[in-house]
């Protein structure tokens, strides 16, 4: 696992990603597979499954991804990036998703 | 203003690579990535999607004219943004840099879909723009520099990725079979 950009945060770091590495895996496969159901079944279905591992990843990973927040934010400020990243921010927030690269090129 | 495309089969299913990705970094093939750092993440409890928001520290060799003249350093840093849609199997990572983003702007995205049930595609597109009217040789060769940059590190990514998705997924099977 990479190291954050401050030795300090790194150990916090580390727990935080086996944290949401742990829960991505569990979260993936049945994830992807909702999509093999019949269709007026899949809506439903996602939604409930969405809502359950969202849950579960703040009730596994919050309280790790709280104590390596306020490392890195500091680490940030630290090296003037914090300005950095909001100025990048306000002029993309890549909110959502953009368009498939294939649509792009047309 | 530069452009690069590509793309690229991944023998391995589309889940095996999004897992993988979280396992790139640190990768010897790609050590200018020196750290990453997750800024923010969600997932939406409707949805299932992940948004991801992550900051990449590079150590960066820019030429000497370079860094006189824009004043970068040896460290820089990328915008990372990605998107886990488990319901259409799409990743999408858009990249961007944060250092020297007041001259030139480079923005990268990635995508990658299933081709077949083993089978995984990588798509890649970037654009390199110099932001400003900079007197122009200076402007070309700063354009010139970080497409040539971004193309070694296009490649080394790819073959470093490639490597982690055979470590990562040869170990796994191995372990799997002992456990048996």
């Amino acid at each position: 696992m990479a190291d954050s950009l401050s030795p300090e945060c790194t150990p916090l770091k580390k727990e935080y990603d086996s944290c949401f590495n742990a829960w991505f895996e569990g979260y993936l496969e049945p994830a992807v597979s909702i999509s093999q159901l019949p269709a007026q079944q899949q809506r439903q279905t996602r939604e409930e499954y969405s809502r359950k591992k969202a849950e579960e990843f703040q009730r596994k990973c919050g309280k790790l991804w709280e104590a390596y927040r306020g490392c890195v934010q500091k680490a940030l400020k630290g090296k003037g990036l914090d300005k950095m990243l909001e100025q990048s921010r306000e002029e993309n927030a890549f909110n959502s998703m953009p368009p498939v690269i294939q649509d792009k090129a047309k | 203003m530069h452009f690069v495309n590509q793309t690229f089969n991944y023998d391995h299913p589309w889940s095996h690579v999004v897992i993988g990705m979280w396992h790139k970094y640190p990768n010897p093939k790609c050590s200018h990535v020196i750290s990453v750092d997750v800024v923010d993440r969600s997932v939406d409890p409707k949805t299932g999607l992940i948004r991801t928001e992550r900051i990449l520290g590079c150590k960066q060799k820019a030429p000497i004219w370079i860094v006189k003249l824009f004043g970068g350093s040896e460290d820089a840093f990328v915008r990372e943004i990605s998107f886990i849609d488990p319901k259409t199997q799409n990743a999408t990572i858009i990249s961007e840099n944060l250092s020297l983003s007041q001259f030139a702007t480079g923005l990268e995205q990635i995508q990658y879909s299933p081709v077949s049930s083993h089978q995984t595609m990588f798509r890649q597109t970037a654009e390199i723009q110099a932001r400003m009217a900079l007197w122009r040789s200076a402007a070309d060769g700063l354009e010139r520099w970080l497409a040539q940059r971004f193309e070694q590190n296009a490649q080394l990514g790819k073959t470093a990725f490639t490597d982690v998705l055979r470590q990562l997924w040869e170990e796994r099977h191995m372990q799997g079979a002992t456990a048996a």
